[in-house]
């Protein structure tokens, strides 16, 4: 009885290509305003990152903007806002990205700035120690000068995993920051910055023959070097239920995440839980929402994530369900735990209705089209998830099966995941106590 | 590996914006729709004439518990009913709201564009207000308030506010506990009834949607939707004067502030010649000032500065969170930028730059459906047309240095502009002396 497929759905034109320094090419063009995202996606992030080195990854993306063999410190950044455009890179679990989105005409000068970073950075150790102390204000106004501020991320993948590069925290310790130098920057260069461990990505306003010309002309000679190692990052499968607590010292009122961890990226389990995720957490419809925030008064708002760095589709498993919910003093966290497992214990025993399901697919469908469509940086959501499958999946053109995956779940299949995943053993509950007078 | 030269880039091409459809609705509301991108969304945005400047002294944050009671649903749905519908179509509901207005919005399939349209007017004109739900949301406004307290960047801002527009609507950004304790639903339902109906209603559309079938569905619901009461008239008085408006934060690892002053507004002739401007100074990541206290001397991560467009309260702010050590030394940076600006005009190269950063920025926005609404909300509220969007480039790229060193000189005066900081007192206190009166 699986659902048909919307004429809604995310549905792009997807055109790839390797160069033969192994450097993959993804183009896909929507000529429907004069804007282009060109975005290069490296594959190491902060799960991949060397033992010791903790934060490294976020510190490399950083100095991946502070000079390249042409370009002296900003001067990236300054073409690009000389030219129209905007620009920016983060650093997930996987991967680091670098992208700009700039007026169609800019499109060649994208490519060959990028190309230009692809060949290393050139950094002094002033530079070095200007970006460790930026990134050391980004943990500081981010995490630690803030309320909640590594709740849930830090703290819960801290705790419910038990592999290192899954668990440990990926801002990084100060004392990892302090020791990097100019020898580890090269390193981690020639380890994981080779064009055969990367994707170049182009979205919008283009001509993907053309394209193809000018990144051949611009990447294809940077030398190929081996792709590294994938690390081992896979988790043991979690057999009793844990709970941990901590005190905040800046927040004024308790709070409680609760995660299971997810099923493996690509099956049809792992689609069933971004169906579950829609249907137990998503929006005022939500059964959890329902229960906590409209029966219960509980919380005034259920959060919810599959990623703590960003969505389902942009993300290698291992990752979490989590559930979030700020309280009041008078409520006891287990008593939130405990009404949540009222909600979920049904999931386990009964099939699900074809109506609600329907509705956590339109749901699922929808959040993906709005993931396509980035408002802040147009082009760059589409461009997101072409590397993501690109690099997690080995194919960008899955993103245009994604409607089908969820629309192959059946009420059996949501059925038999929510028996493994919503398991009472497969749950980590975290309660944050307030450490701040209100 | 040798890197090929670098491409020079072509000038920007005549850009067009997409066409709006404007359209007159019943009881006096508006239309306008705006059919672009490829990804099959439709944003939907009810703009109703009614804000926080209609609340009363003692009243901050009803207008927020009225946006949560409009959760609770309508007359013909209850708030699950509401929900599900709207969750059908691949929407939810968010309720913004800004000193003037209140926006009832979603983002929905566009098959169900028009049926989503209806579902807001019916929210809009029938909110349900269940007298039962108002202690769990007064609860729930209690515990926001108490976690924004919590937060510097939000104290910083109230403090902020408060030195600009003292005890007028503008400055009250922060309600007492007592005051959330004398909120009912009935002054919720009065509140509502008093502010909102058709003559200030605008409806926006950007996205993809059959525009007949909205229009339609947009008729239909607002049929016999009484025009509701003008807008009260708006007299804000600003103040403008060096002063220190420190909020102690025992052992806060940074200082969080806001620097800053009132300034035009959008309607005014050099408004956009002030955007380039801000731009150039701090607004921008090569700008100014983040080039000084952030990729030269590292006090910060994410230092910014913005224009903040209200009616008659305009402010410009510089805003940043910096190590606490440096505290005094990042004010003397900021001032010292905004100083040498002042002294001498930017290089023809400098602004030529960010002259095309801002067209660039405009261009890239008028492809996003979100942000085409935010520029439709952008004109409503400073009482602009289509003339302002159509006219922008051409005015952008007209700006001359001599013009961003006057309005510097007119506009960022340093002696007027007030700093609220949240900070550890006991530290930061040496270091401020030297910037002005200190106040509690």
């Amino acid at each position: 009885m699986a659902a048909s497929i919307s004429p809604f759905a995310l549905q792009v034109s997807v055109e790839r290509h390797r160069l033969a320094n192994g450097l993959r090419v993804v183009l896909s063009p929507d000529r429907s305003a004069p804007v282009v995202c060109v975005a290069v996606y490296y594959h190491v992030g902060m799960r991949l990152e060397p033992q010791g080195r903790t934060g490294f990854a976020h510190l490399f993306e950083h100095l991946m903007f502070q000079g390249s063999p042409s370009l002296a410190k900003m001067e990236l950044v300054r073409l690009v806002q000389q030219n129209g455009g905007t620009l920016n890179g983060s650093t997930r679990y996987d991967f680091t990205n670098y992208f700009e989105v700039m007026p169609s005409t800019a499109l060649e000068l994208a490519l060959w700035m990028e190309a230009d970073r692809m060949r290393g950075p050139v950094i002094t150790q002033a530079e070095l120690d200007n970006q460790r102390d930026v990134v050391k204000n980004e943990i500081r106004v981010n995490v630690l000068n803030q309320p909640y501020g590594s709740f849930p991320w830090i703290d819960m993948q801290e705790r419910a995993y038990s592999n290192w590069h899954n668990s440990h925290n990926g801002y990084g310790d100060m004392a990892d920051l302090d020791a990097a130098s100019l020898a580890d920057v090269q390193a981690f260069f020639d380890t994981y910055y080779s064009p055969a461990n990367a994707v170049l990505v182009v979205v919008g306003d283009i001509e993907p023959s053309e394209t193809l010309v000018l990144a051949r002309k611009y990447f294809e000679e940077i030398p190929a070097t081996p792709a590294p190692a994938a690390p081992d990052i896979s988790e043991p499968r979690q057999t009793e239920a844990r709970r941990f607590s901590r005190t905040d010292p800046l927040a004024n009122r308790p709070a409680l995440a609760v995660s299971y961890h997810l099923p493996e990226r690509g099956t049809p389990q792992f689609y069933a839980m971004g169906l579950i995720h829609q249907l137990l957490a998503a929006g005022d419809d939500s059964l959890l929402h329902h229960e906590l925030v409209t029966r219960r008064g509980y919380t005034g708002e259920v959060d919810a994530s599959l990623n703590f760095l960003g969505h389902m589709h942009n993300a290698q498993t291992p990752l979490l369900w989590t559930v979030v919910a700020v309280h009041d003093d008078e409520v006891a966290a287990d008593a939130i735990v405990e009404a949540m497992e009222g909600v979920i214990a049904p999931l386990r025993e009964t099939l699900v209705d074809a109506e609600t399901l329907e509705r956590a697919r339109t749901k699922a469908r929808a959040s993906l089209l709005r993931t396509a469509g980035d408002s802040v940086y147009p082009r760059f959501g589409l461009a997101d998830l072409l590397a993501a499958f690109e690099l997690l999946e080995g194919d960008a053109s899955h993103v245009n099966e994604i409607d089908a995956r969820f629309a192959a779940i059946t009420p059996e299949i949501v059925l038999e995941t929510a028996r493994e995943v919503l398991r009472p053993t497969n749950r980590n509950v975290l309660v944050l106590e307030a450490g701040a007078a209100s | 590996m040798s890197l090929p030269p670098r491409p020079t880039v072509p000038p920007l091409a005549t850009f067009v914006l997409p066409p709006r459809r404007v359209e007159t609705l019943p009881g006096g509301a508006r239309a306008t729709l705006i059919d672009v991108g490829t990804v099959p969304l439709a944003g939907i945005r009810l703009v109703l004439g009614s804000g926080s400047v209609d609340l009363s002294p003692d009243a901050t944050w009803l207008d927020r518990f009225v946006f949560d009671y409009l959760r609770e649903g309508t007359e013909q749905r209850d708030a699950a009913a509401f929900a599900a519908a709207l969750a059908a179509m691949g929407g939810r509901l968010e309720v913004d709201s800004d000193e003037q207005t209140t926006t009832l919005q979603t983002e929905v399939l566009s098959e169900h564009a028009p049926a989503a349209v209806a579902l807001l007017v019916e929210l809009a004109r029938t909110p349900r207000f269940p007298q039962d739900a108002a202690e769990r949301l007064l609860t729930d406004l209690h515990r926001s308030l108490d976690m924004a307290t919590a937060q510097p960047s939000w104290l910083a801002h109230t403090a902020m506010r408060k030195a600009l527009f003292g005890d007028q609507p503008y400055g009250r950004v922060m309600p007492t506990s007592e005051m959330l304790d004398s909120f009912t639903t009935a002054r919720a339902a009065e509140f509502w009834a008093r502010t909102t109906g058709a003559g200030r209603a605008h409806l926006l559309l950007a996205g993809r949607f059959a525009a007949d079938a909205v229009l339609e569905a947009a008729q239909r619901s607002m049929d016999g939707w009484a025009p509701g009461p003008e807008a009260a008239p708006l007299v804000v008085t600003t103040r403008a004067e060096r002063a220190i408006h420190l909020i102690d934060r025992p052992g806060s690892e940074q200082s969080t502030f806001q620097l800053g002053l009132p300034v035009i507004d959008p309607g005014h002739k050099d408004y956009v010649a002030l955007e380039v401007t801000n731009a150039l100074l701090g607004g921008a990541f090569a700008s100014r000032i983040t080039m000084n206290i952030r990729e030269d001397k590292g006090y910060t991560y994410s230092p910014r500065s913005v224009i903040s467009t209200r009616p008659q309260g305009t402010y410009w702010a510089e805003v940043a969170d910096v190590t606490t050590a440096v505290t005094g030394a990042s004010l003397r940076e900021i001032f010292g930028e905004i100083d040498r600006l002042r002294g001498e005009a930017p290089p023809e190269e400098e602004l030529t730059g960010v002259r095309n950063y801002v067209a660039g920025s405009f261009v890239i926005r008028q492809s996003s459906p979100a942000a085409l609404l935010d520029h439709l909300e952008f004109l409503d509220r400073h009482g602009l047309d289509a003339s302002y969007s159509a006219t922008y480039l051409e005015r952008v790229q007209a700006v001359t240095p001599a013009e961003v060193q006057r309005l510097t000189v007119e506009h960022l005066r340093p002696e007027a502009m007030a700093v609220a900081m949240v900070a550890d007192r006991a530290v930061v206190e040496p270091q401020l002396a030297e910037f002005g009166p200190i106040l509690a």
